[in-house]
């Protein structure tokens, strides 16, 4: 039994498998009907994530705790999730194609069933959290985090095409895919705007840091690992201007930027302090 | 060496750390080195190490400087180097972008026509001087107000919009070196402390970490009052400290500090970090009859105090918890029963029905205590921390300019030809997002034909 919230946001990941689905279908038959669903389910399962959103906002307040829903694990899963689909949405829109999708819903939908098996409940904050610097915190990485995973969905469409490109075909689903020049284009597109999105959630993490603890940077493995990712992402922006590193490197980069922008919001917590709770006494 | 050549040397490395060829591979060196930092837990003691690694291990570690890794003689120099990279390359290119912007070039001679992609010609009967007036007007309706200049009898018209976002790269790269500068004046000038202040009493003198040692604030600060607020559910809600700063044995500030709500005084900045109990007075404990709940007795305790009451036996306090697992203050007492064997178990202030489940005639109430907190301050004064955030500030500017904008820059030439005719020339560049460059130029194309 979940709350009215919790069951919108099931019904968006539900709508976000099937439009995954749909836009594969898409794919394999190449009916332009089943495009139109996909994109119709997709515009649905917005709108069912956007309610929920407003519903889990309401629900908070009645609780008595008020707050924007991005301050726990659950809340910032689904964040990330919406922000990649109308990401996804747009991209879709402007560059009028809809084989991006097989490639960007599926993201949206495992990180929802991902949410799905966390904690979901309206739980009050511990003092360390209650500043609105959280608010803005968490809101900017994750917008960053969404576009750098639409990125990495057509990086993974740009390293086929040019394979096909390379052997001088045109065939099957790839054959389908907008040119490299377009996809490279898209990648690129979808980092200067995760960027600077992602430079002001470490600047904002900073920032709060600084005023909950005193110390703006401390290198733990959280503040480095977005480093990391910061620093992945500027290399990838360098190479693009750099002959020789356009193209397929920078696509890689793209790729290598998001897996470590997972490690960076998962990884750390899992991993990292896993092995530092169970190592210690 | 002859002068020319140790120029040339010269040259050459300077173009080296002035080239992007070296911006990528210290980007992705420096992402690669932040990892090993982040397994190998940083600034542990060395007991904490030996569980997990071999002495040999340790010892190659700790030679390496991986157990204190971003202070470490290696990383410090891939920042340097980081630095040097943006210096050299800001101080290399920026005068050039100077000159494009200050300067551009406002005429459009055959090698620049052949060079860019948008351009577009067509006839127009009329002089030169007749239409000059017209398409500077339609120029500047329709993009920017035109510059222009005569060679011999040829009319260029030139205009430009966004021509500072050239500079977007460069506010972002200085960002990125303010920011260094403002961390640096922070470790050299800064010290960051810890300090537990207990309940009335005051301190003058921080511990600090690193090789600053104790440090004399110059000023007291007093704890006036700790406490802690809990939500219905019995999780913290708010740790709070009352705190009084005395300068010159008089109060001249009172603030009460919560987690995210730090007191500055004079550029050092205390923050409510962790707490503890130094200890009790006066715990207050009630005998009660289980049948209707009248009070027996009123029993006022110290710590490990021991109190007979008559027909119960021997009642002592012996260990408080603030939040013993989420139920909020419970004390430990200990009953020496007149016989049988000496019992000890919680009773929790929330709850003070809690111990009727014992069965016995009477129960205990835990109805009270004074107790003795001490506040833990972390204690931080850093001189460079406005200066990081101006570079912050900058840095998102930057990368906003430099991503976003574009100069954008259309030439118009006006060629007199033989028969009462002129020829216009069109052309376009744009440095950023051409895509949508090409529309306005289409756009334009239309607009400046129709003149």
């Amino acid at each position: 039994m979940g709350t009215l919230n919790v069951k919108l946001f099931d019904l968006a990941m539900i709508l976000y498998g099937v439009a995954s689905l749909c836009y594969i279908v898409f794919l394999y038959a190449k009916k332009e009907g089943v495009g139109k669903v996909a994109t119709l389910v997709t515009g649905a399962s917005a709108l069912s994530a956007t309610a929920a959103f407003i519903a889990r906002w309401v629900e908070s307040y009645k609780l008595g705790i008020g707050r924007i829903p991005v301050t726990n694990l659950y809340e910032s899963l689904v964040f990330f999730a919406w922000v990649v689909v109308i990401f996804y949405l747009l991209f879709e829109w402007r560059y009028k194609s809809r084989t991006f999708g097989a490639f960007v819903l599926p993201i949206a939908f495992f990180t929802m069933l991902f949410a799905s098996t966390t904690e979901s409940s309206i739980t009050p904050l511990v003092p360390a959290l209650q500043s609105y610097w959280l608010h803005i915190h968490v809101i900017t990485c994750f917008i960053g985090y969404a576009a750098f995973a639409v990125s990495c969905g057509i990086a993974v469409m740009y390293l086929l095409k040019e394979k096909q490109e390379a052997r001088g075909e045109s065939k099957g689903i790839v054959g389908l895919f907008p040119s490299t020049r377009v996809l490279d284009d898209i990648v690129y597109r979808a980092v200067i705007i995760g960027f600077p999105f992602l430079t002001a959630g470490i600047i904002t993490g900073a920032a709060w840091a600084n005023y909950a603890w005193g110390t703006y940077w401390s290198w733990d493995p959280k503040e480095t690992w977005s480093l990391i990712v910061w620093l992945i992402y500027a290399a990838f922006l360098h190479a693009r201007i750099t002959r020789g590193w356009r193209g397929r490197k920078t696509a890689i980069l793209s790729i290598v930027g998001f897996l470590a922008t997972i490690f960076c919001y998962l990884g750390v917590n899992l991993v990292l302090s896993g092995l530092h709770s169970y190592g210690g006494s | 060496m002859s002068k020319k050549s140790s120029e040339s040397f010269f040259e050459k490395v300077w173009k080296f750390f002035a080239s992007l060829r070296l911006a990528i591979p210290v980007l992705i060196i420096l992402a690669v080195a932040s990892i090993f930092g982040t397994i190998i837990e940083q600034n542990k003691p060395l007991e904490h190490y030996r569980r997990f690694y071999s002495e040999s291990t340790i010892k190659i570690l700790s030679k390496l400087g991986l157990f204190d890794m971003y202070h470490s003689w290696w990383f410090l120099l891939l920042l340097v180097l980081f630095a040097i990279n943006l210096t050299c390359c800001t101080v290399d290119r920026l005068p050039n972008v100077f000159k494009v912007v200050r300067n551009p070039k406002r005429t459009l001679d055959e090698g620049m026509e052949r060079s860019l992609s948008l351009v577009h010609r067509w006839r127009k009967k009329g002089k030169v001087e007749e239409l000059r007036e017209k398409f500077a007007s339609a120029l500047s309706q329709a993009f920017a107000k035109p510059v222009e200049t005569y060679n011999s009898d040829v009319l260029h018209l030139y205009a430009e919009r966004g021509a500072f976002s050239r500079f977007g790269v460069y506010i972002t790269h200085v960002s990125i070196l303010i920011v260094l500068v403002g961390a640096i004046i922070g470790n050299i000038w800064g010290f960051k402390g810890y300090v537990n202040i207990v309940e009335g009493d005051q301190i003058s003198r921080v511990q600090t970490r690193g090789s600053k040692g104790i440090v004399d604030l110059g000023f007291a600060v007093r704890c006036n009052d700790f406490r802690i607020e809990y939500y219905p559910n019995g999780t913290p809600k708010e740790y709070i400290s009352d705190l009084s700063v005395i300068e010159g044995g008089k109060e001249v500030l009172r603030k009460t500090i919560e987690v995210n709500d730090p007191l500055r005084y004079k550029g050092i900045w205390f923050y409510q970090s962790s707490y503890g109990t130094a200890g009790a007075t006066n715990i207050t404990v009630d005998v009660r009859k289980k049948e209707d709940g009248s009070l027996i007795k009123r029993l006022t305790l110290l710590p490990n105090q021991k109190v007979k009451v008559e027909g119960v036996g021997t009642i002592s306090a012996v260990d408080f918890d603030p939040n013993l697992q989420g139920f909020g203050p419970a004390l430990r007492v200990r009953v020496e029963g007149e016989s049988g064997q000496p019992l000890s178990f919680w009773i929790f202030k929330n709850f003070p029905d809690f111990d009727k489940r014992r069965g016995q005639p009477f129960y205990l109430v835990f109805s009270g205590i004074d107790e003795i907190y001490y506040t833990g301050l972390q204690v931080a004064k850093d001189p460079g921390v406005n200066i990081v955030w101006v570079g912050c500030v900058f840095m998102v500017l930057g990368i906003l300019v430099a991503f976003f904008g574009s100069h954008r820059r259309v030439w118009l030439k006006l060629v007199p030809q033989e028969g009462g005719r002129v020829e216009v020339v069109l052309a376009g560049a744009a440095n950023r997002n051409r895509l949508a460059f090409e529309k306005t130029f289409q756009r334009l194309k239309e607009e400046l034909s129709k003149v």
